[in-house]
């Protein structure tokens, strides 16, 4: 019995392993995007590598979408000042879901990075004849596309049959989704970035860590759509780049926020990615400088 | 046992001075912590803020539902903190070297474990009951007093029981990172709101199979003189909390002493 599901996953290992240096072959003709794309394609195959963790990481995004569509389904079924909060039970609930599927679907290594200067293997990065920021974001798209089918597609499907929600029907909404996602996605990928930087400058990194994963708890809109938040601290959460991660993404897909109005916000995030982008590209010239490697 | 007890708070001591050799550092972890928790509660409070309560829960009885769960995961830290690492002692086979020693390997795992995490927590905690009981206007008898720390013992027993349960599937399965994550960190999330807002299936879960609830849901009706309108089970239950707690921790004892007596090292 076990022979035969190793002789399976063989039999399927080899298949892909052709179609894949089909895909590299094909590719060889960009020289210049080729090498990034097979980044990210390792990255993807490293991640099934890790069953039970995939596993439980699916478990883990089921607990917290029952947690937070249990607890605005009570919300909204107890109280009177529900109708003036801009959201109905199923497009709370909706909300709920849906943002917790596009969390799920961006990957988040950065403790890969910050490994590599703190061990100093940065170095043998540094001296490799390829942009390292590139092949960052490259492995880490991978991660996520790994992320879109085998996280988010499976606990869309659970949450399609259990939760009582629906895919919207216009084809504007999955343009939008398009779009923001993956400036959502860019400014995801360069805050985290930036914070593994910051590991050139400083050796305990894991409390800047902490405080980073707590604002994107709370600022993102995973959990809590900014709509809820106080008068007076929504047009600050509006100028941090949090919630342009997960709110605009997931408000502009279910329809919570007009078409327009999420152009509007898409300009926002392409400024967010021109912004982030600089800084980036400005720390790693000044950590560039700054490196000294502490033996070998 | 005098002689072990004496060992293991030495050791005890010891791994506390060892964190905190390095002050700033200690200082400024600290405060990211209480960061990181603010965050934790700021979605609570805002949430409290747009909607008034949860379930009829209001912010003073949330604060106490969610103090009694940080406190008492402090005092577990300190104790059991530990547990969640022996996996990486189990794999390079650092385990071995415990059981030759003439100290019971468990009470050597569990006086390693100090973090400052467990200073967070505690302060956290501190403050969450302190607020939580004069907003919603605890009256503070002796009888309550007295049973808070017997109460808190209960759910020590009940968060430690379970980090010792999940540790000793190390024996038979080498690995249980993930099994760490999901049934030690991830599933205290349910418990920071009342269970009553959800089905009454995973009520029951929470009751039973798995009883989180008796950490903070259950004993929170009693110190908040709840009318209990909204559980599931007689009111009695809202006293259970040392019974469960002394339960979960003998089953999970009973596991880790079947695993130990199984065990083959993995070799290094």
């Amino acid at each position: 019995m076990i022979e035969n599901v190793g002789a399976i996953k063989n039999g399927v290992m080899a298949r892909s392993k052709g179609a894949e240096e089909k895909l590299f072959d094909a590719l060889e003709r960009f020289p210049a995007l080729s090498l990034y794309i097979k980044f990210a394609f390792k990255a993807f195959q490293r991640q099934l590598a890790y069953k039970f963790e995939y596993f439980v990481g699916v478990v883990n995004g089921l607990i917290f979408i029952f947690i937070f569509t249990s607890l605005w389904k009570n919300i909204f079924s107890n109280s009177q000042a529900t109708e003036s909060v801009g959201f109905t039970t199923s497009g709370i609930v909706s909300y709920a879901v849906f943002a917790m599927i596009i969390r799920i679907s961006m990957s988040q290594d950065d403790l890969g990075v910050m490994g590599k200067i703190r061990t100093g293997a940065i170095a043998m990065d540094m001296i490799k004849p390829f942009n390292f920021f590139g092949v960052t974001l490259a492995e880490n798209v991978g991660g996520t596309m790994f992320h879109w089918f085998t996280r988010a597609a499976p606990i869309l499907a659970v949450c399609l049959i259990f939760f009582d929600v629906s895919l919207p029907r216009h084809p504007v909404n999955y343009l939008l989704l398009a779009v923001t996602w993956i400036l959502g996605y860019l400014i995801y990928f360069m805050v985290n970035w930036l914070f593994a930087m910051l590991a050139f400058w400083v050796i305990e990194t894991f409390s800047f860590q902490l405080m980073k994963y707590g604002m994107f708890t709370l600022f993102s809109g995973g959990i809590i759509p900014l709509d809820f938040f106080p008068d007076f601290i929504r047009p600050a959460v509006a100028y941090i780049p949090f919630m342009y991660i997960l709110y605009v993404p997931t408000a502009s897909f279910i329809g919570h926020i007009s078409p327009a109005e999420a152009l509007g916000f898409i300009a926002f995030q392409g400024v967010w990615v021109a912004t982030l982008g600089l800084a980036s590209v400005v720390v790693w010239r000044a950590a560039q400088k700054k490196l000294i490697i502490q033996g070998g | 046992m005098r002689e072990e007890l004496r060992i293991y708070l030495t050791l005890v001591i010891a791994s506390i001075r060892a964190r905190m050799e390095y002050k700033a550092s200690f200082l400024f972890l600290f405060f990211a912590l209480l960061v990181y928790y603010l965050a934790q509660v700021g979605v609570i409070v805002i949430v409290l803020t747009k909607f008034g309560s949860i379930a009829g829960w209001t912010l003073g009885e949330m604060a106490f539902l969610y103090g009694l769960m940080v406190f008492s995961q402090g005092v577990t830290t300190v104790m059991f903190g530990s547990l969640n690492e022996f996996e990486g002692q189990i794999i390079s086979g650092d385990f071995d070297r415990l059981l030759v020693r003439p100290l019971s390997p468990l009470l050597q795992i569990l006086s390693s474990g100090f973090e400052i995490s467990t200073v967070a927590h505690l302060f956290i905690g501190t403050t969450a009951l302190y607020f939580g009981s004069k907003s919603s206007g605890v009256e503070w008898t002796l009888l309550k007093g007295l049973y808070l720390p017997v109460v808190i013992g209960g759910a020590v027993l009940i968060q430690g029981g379970l980090r010792l349960g999940v540790a000793a599937v190390c024996f038979w399965t080498i690995r249980n990172r993930s099994l760490v994550h999901m049934l030690v960190y991830s599933s205290k999330e349910m418990i920071f709101y009342p269970i009553s807002i959800y089905h009454w299936g995973m009520q029951l879960l929470l009751t039973i199979a798995f009883p989180l609830a008796f950490i903070n849901y259950y004993p929170s009706h009693y110190f908040l003189s709840r009318e209990g309108a909204d559980l599931l089970f007689h009111p009695f239950i809202q006293y259970l909390t040392p019974m469960v707690g002394a339960a979960v921790f003998a089953l999970a004892y009973l596991l880790w002493r079947l695993g130990i007596s199984r065990y083959q090292s993995a070799g290094n």
